[in-house]
């Protein structure tokens, strides 16, 4: 809000009656300002009644709780015309605390809706109350900023329409029949529950998406030298998405028919405006469409010159509004949502008639993917981009797994075949890229304000789950501060595996793509690994604001950053900082539990782990039937080192008990006494993850005894066989297979150099 | 055969529960188009559909409870066969076998209002006025050089060996059609100085059909075409591109008439590798 009324400062001499004055004409000058303002500002208010609600849904075979607001899933479209103000009541009916966020708008920093940040969270049974001027106009989206709810059914449509006499209504783009559609996901599981098997590295997931690329699929697709260099590397089987989802929705459902807009009956010749927002948690999803081109026109709500593309990937909370013709009389066409794994899809059929369906995109392939990997990365885990200067998602690096673009996978490939590059007729798909975005006026910051410039590089661990910025989460990193004012440019570098939407609040950014002065706003940039990003923006309006990745699981893992503005004013909605940002950090500093538990015939063996970010606190036990297949308790506490985390170093305490056995060793490998029947050592040592994904230990005991062991889990042998095997100085050895039943539940067998042989269910959580 | 059908029918029925029974028309024209349908449709336990060749009907025996007739003609859509409510996608169509090709029955195409949109790969052909009468001819003889190594570098943009070999013969006929009296000075010392290479370099493009090789010779036949058309005046502007991985990783330019970069070294592997470093009005 300018201020309306200037500072006076007053000679003391004329005081009375030049006070007497100033009062008169401030008064007046108030008057008129507010006279003047309240014909400008008087335009509508518009209020929403949200009421917040658990739920249970059916949407995928098995009854499950999701959260509904006013009854529905999708949240209701909530649409604003630019001038008017908005006024959301959120009435808070769950039994658990609640936010809302509003995906790329500019207003104050209260009613952002970032809990423990911007405003302390939505407490059950409580109403709060967003009210801004809506300042801007175009297609967004809003969603919870609680937890994993945003998953499980809050998310929805936000849309603020032009004003008709506005000068950038455009003829042709603006007056189309138009659809708001917002792109989810639907999983049985509980999100919590994919959180926590994402940070313990569970592959099941892969395995329902068919994308486990075990040796034995390697070995028949002709990859086996591409899987061993790939664990050599240590790098784990990757896909291009983490989560497993059993339905992908358009507005909630996975197929719908778009027949009439506004009464308006479709027909063919028609161009039909799709206002498209990806409300998806962790999914990027290729849009084609079965009636041709499509043209672009908006991106996070800011129009762009008119692009025409054969497909285009929307990030996870980007929106794009583009335009399709309706080519044929009586015919229906496909517009379809495919997910970056192209295991799952959403469908809407435009217009009236038999409906004309789209290919889908075919399976990817993996192990040209897995290939490309391992050229791109080094063996201590840094990537290498071999000169390429990649930004803007201009160059795909994952176009050596699309079958549509360079052919269907050949089992046993030679690589000297002269024939392995095959001419592609598809290979001139036009996909859009961030460079052909172009924004129809100009976007230059104002020239005076001075510039920082900040340097961020994407950092993350597949195999641990822990995704960065700089190495550091959320809970370990200050605020970066920024003036008001200031032209603030940030470089953002990709040094990561995973492809990460990297979003602002609170306001939009240039993305500098070549387009000089008219460079493209937006709010969200998906970087592409090894991509180098500049973005650009003016610090115009003050408060805490919030810089993460959009993939949820990504963000509740701590990759993000807060930028904070420099002499702001105290939020009136958080009495007390100090408490609130202990509750912030607390969402990446969270342990994960895991255990497992063999059921077998020679003794129980399992381990548990609650491990966080850098922790780790587990145990291992063997826990034979008797005293002579003897008992065992190693318990370790360890921190993880460095960015790859491969070094462990811990300390720990190890127990046994055994009553003359098989297998009795006197000595060790270094001709220590063996204390194998009745130890109770404190210890302390490092794990150390060696190529091949083989973990190395040596630990000391506080006897003097030394032991060094090598120990390999889960190496995947085919879809559903995990083979383990370990062995030690002190004479030790274990192997052993698994087979995957489902997600808590294998069968086992192993060989235990002191229990014998046996077999087993295992159950995992 | 036909009891030995009916038995097959009646144990698989048996193992569909809530079962609903419907027939409806598919296009389609041979047994090969029979079993691509019905395996495309089956879903164990849950659908079992018969697909007669002669009348062109099949018989969809459903669990009601799990799927639906529409989820069950989906499949059978996209595995090419057109019913009453799913047409199939044109290229999967395109990839039946010729018998199983049915007829399928012509689209009603509306009239669609000329598009505002900017179609990158046309933006670049508009024709400008024709220059001077004068010079037409010898913008004639250099125009049909260029034309032709712009058919040489689109053809290596499909990775097409074949077509690029064919392309390059049509080039080496173009330089050898120039005749030098009729070209500028400027052109004329350029063309001196990199004729030799650009017959040697096209010779070897028309000689193999291996893509990579003809890459190689891409390589030197672009720097000399650039230093030529940069002295010879063109009536749309042509783009001077770069991908730094080509080449063996030493780097390598093309000339392209549209801006947005198709690189002729990668293909579709890698397309969009590359960007403009220079553009010659």
């Amino acid at each position: 809000m300018s201020h309306f009324i200037k500072n006076r400062v007053l000679s003391p001499c004329n005081m009375r009656m030049k006070s007497l004055i100033v009062f008169i004409k401030t008064n007046a000058i108030i008057t008129v300002f507010v006279l003047f303002s309240s014909t400008i500002f008087a335009q509508k208010v518009v209020r929403y009644d949200l009421y917040v609600k658990d739920t249970l849904v059916h949407f995928a075979g098995k009854e499950k709780r999701a959260i509904a607001v006013n009854g529905q899933i999708p949240m209701p479209t909530l649409t604003f015309t630019e001038g008017d103000t908005a006024e959301i009541h959120v009435h808070n009916q769950l039994k658990e605390e609640t936010s809302l966020h509003w995906h790329g708008l500019f207003l104050p920093n209260k009613e952002d809706g970032v809990p423990n940040l911007t405003q302390m969270p939505i407490w059950p049974n409580t109403t709060h109350i967003y009210r801004f001027p809506i300042i801007q106009n175009g297609t967004h989206w809003y969603h919870s900023h609680s937890g994993l709810q945003e998953q499980i059914g809050m998310y929805g449509n936000f849309v603020m329409l032009k004003r008709p006499s506005s000068p950038s209504f455009r003829k042709g783009i603006d007056d189309l029949p138009t659809l708001p559609i917002v792109l989810s996901e639907w999983t049985n599981l509980n999100p919590e529950n994919i959180h926590r098997m994402l940070h313990n590295a569970n592959d099941y997931p892969a395995l329902k998406k068919n994308s486990v690329q075990s040796y034995g699929e390697a070995i028949s697709a002709g990859h086996f030298k591409t899987k061993m260099k790939n664990e050599w590397k240590r790098m784990m089987a990757m896909d291009v998405s983490d989560v497993y989802y059993e339905k992908i929705f358009m507005n909630g459902l996975p197929s719908s028919e778009l027949k009439s807009i506004s009464g308006n009956e479709l027909k063919g010749g028609d161009k039909v405006r799709l206002r498209i927002s990806n409300g998806g948690a962790s999914s990027y999803f290729w849009l084609t469409y079965a009636g041709g081109k499509i043209t672009v026109v908006a991106n996070d709500g800011n129009d762009v010159e008119p692009v025409e593309v054969d497909r285009l990937i929307i990030a996870v909370s980007e929106t794009y509004d583009v335009i399709v013709t309706i080519p044929a009389e009586k015919t229906a066409y496909e517009f379809l949502a495919t997910t970056e794994d192209r295991t799952n899809s959403a469908s809407i059929y435009i217009g009236n008639g038999i409906k004309q369906l789209k290919s889908p995109l075919p399976r990817l392939k993996y192990f040209e993917g897995m290939k490309m990997m391992n050229d791109m990365m080094k063996m201590n885990g840094e990537l290498d981009d071999m000169g390429m200067a990649m930004s803007l998602n201009q160059m795909d690096m994952n176009v050596v797994m699309y079958p549509e673009i360079t052919g269907d996978a050949k089992p046993k490939q030679d690589d000297n075949d002269p024939n392995r590059y095959n001419a592609n007729a598809l290979g001139d798909l036009v996909t859009l890229n961030y460079a052909m975005l172009k924004s129809p006026t100009i976007t230059a910051l104002p020239k005076e304000a001075p510039i920082k410039e900040l340097y961020f590089k994407l950092s993350g661990n597949m195999n641990r789950y822990v995704w960065s910025l700089d190495n550091k989460v959320v809970s370990e990193a200050d605020k970066i501060l920024i003036k008001k004012g200031e032209n603030v440019r940030i470089v953002i570098y990709n040094g990561s595996m995973m492809r990460h939407p990297m979003h602002l609040h609170g306001h939009d950014f240039r993305l500098l793509n070549g387009q000089g002065q008219n460079a493209p706003l937006k709010n969200i940039v998906d970087i592409m690994p090894m991509e180098t990003d500049t973005l650009e923006f003016n610090a115009n309006v003050e408060g805490d604001w919030f810089f993460h990745c959009h993939i949820l699981y990504h963000m509740m893992s701590g990759m993000g950053r807060v930028f904070s503005y420099e002499n702001q004013l105290p939020n009136p909605l958080i009495p007390n900082p100090k408490l609130a940002q202990r509750k912030l950090f607390a969402d990446d500093r969270g342990f994960h539990f895991m255990a497992e538990n063999d059921f077998a015939t020679n003794g129980n063996d399992g381990m548990a782990m609650l491990q966080n970010t850098r922790w780790s606190i587990g145990s291992e036990w063997r826990l034979g039937y008797h005293d002579s297949h003897g008992y065992e308790v190693e318990t370790h506490i360890g921190r993880y080192m460095g960015k790859m985390q491969w070094l462990m170093p811990f300390i720990g305490f190890d127990w046994r008990y055994r009553k003359f056995g098989i297998d009795e060793q006197e000595t060790n490998l270094f001709g220590q006494s063996n204390s194998k029947d009745l130890r109770s050592l404190v210890t302390v040592g490092v794990n150390y993850t060696l190529p091949l994904l083989i973990v190395g230990q040596a630990e000391i005991y506080h006897d003097g005894n030394i032991r060094f062991q090598l120990m390999r889990e889960d190496m995947p042998i085919t879809k559903r066989l995990r083979m383990s095997f370990m062995l030690n100085t002190d004479k030790e050895y274990m192997a052993g297979f698994r087979y995957i039943v489902n997600k808590n539940m294998g069968i086992t067998s192993h060989y235990d150099s002191d229990m014998g042989f046996g077999a087993g269910i295992t159950f995992s959580y | 055969m036909a009891m030995a059908l009916m038995l097959s029918i009646s144990t698989c029925f048996a193992e569909i529960k809530n079962a609903k029974e419907e027939t409806v028309h598919i296009y389609g024209n041979c047994s090969i188009c029979k079993s691509t349908i019905e395996s495309a449709a089956n879903v164990k336990d849950v659908v079992q559909v018969e697909w007669n060749k002669d009348t062109k009907m099949a018989v969809l025996t459903y669990d009601e409870k799990q799927t639906n007739q529409d989820e069950i003609l989906k499949r059978i859509g996209l595995a090419g066969y057109d019913s009453d409510k799913f047409l199939a996608p044109d290229n999967v169509y395109a990839k039946l076998e010729t018998c199983c090709q049915y007829e399928r029955a012509a689209k009603i195409i509306a009239k669609i209002e000329a598009s505002k949109a900017v179609n990158l790969a046309v933006e670049e052909k508009v024709v400008a006025p024709i220059l001077e009468i004068k010079t037409e001819g010898e913008q004639l003889q250099l125009k049909e050089v260029f034309n032709s190594y712009f058919a040489v570098k689109d053809a290596l943009v499909k990775t097409d060996g074949t077509l690029a070999a064919t392309k390059a013969v049509l080039l080496l006929n173009s330089i050898n059609a120039v005749k030098m009296e009729n070209l500028t000075k400027e052109e004329h010392s350029e063309w001196m100085k990199v004729m030799k290479d650009l017959v040697f370099d096209a010779e070897h493009i028309s000689e193999t059909k291996d893509a990579g090789h003809q890459r190689d010779h891409f390589t030197s036949l672009s720097k000399n075409m650039y230093s030529l058309i940069k002295v010879s005046k063109q009536e749309t502007p042509t783009y001077y591109q770069f991908c730094p991985m080509a080449n063996k990783g030493k780097g390598a330019n093309w000339l392209a008439k549209e801006k947005i970069v198709k690189n002729p070294y990668y293909g579709s592997k890698m397309l969009g590798c590359g960007k403009t470093v220079e553009t010659i009005n």
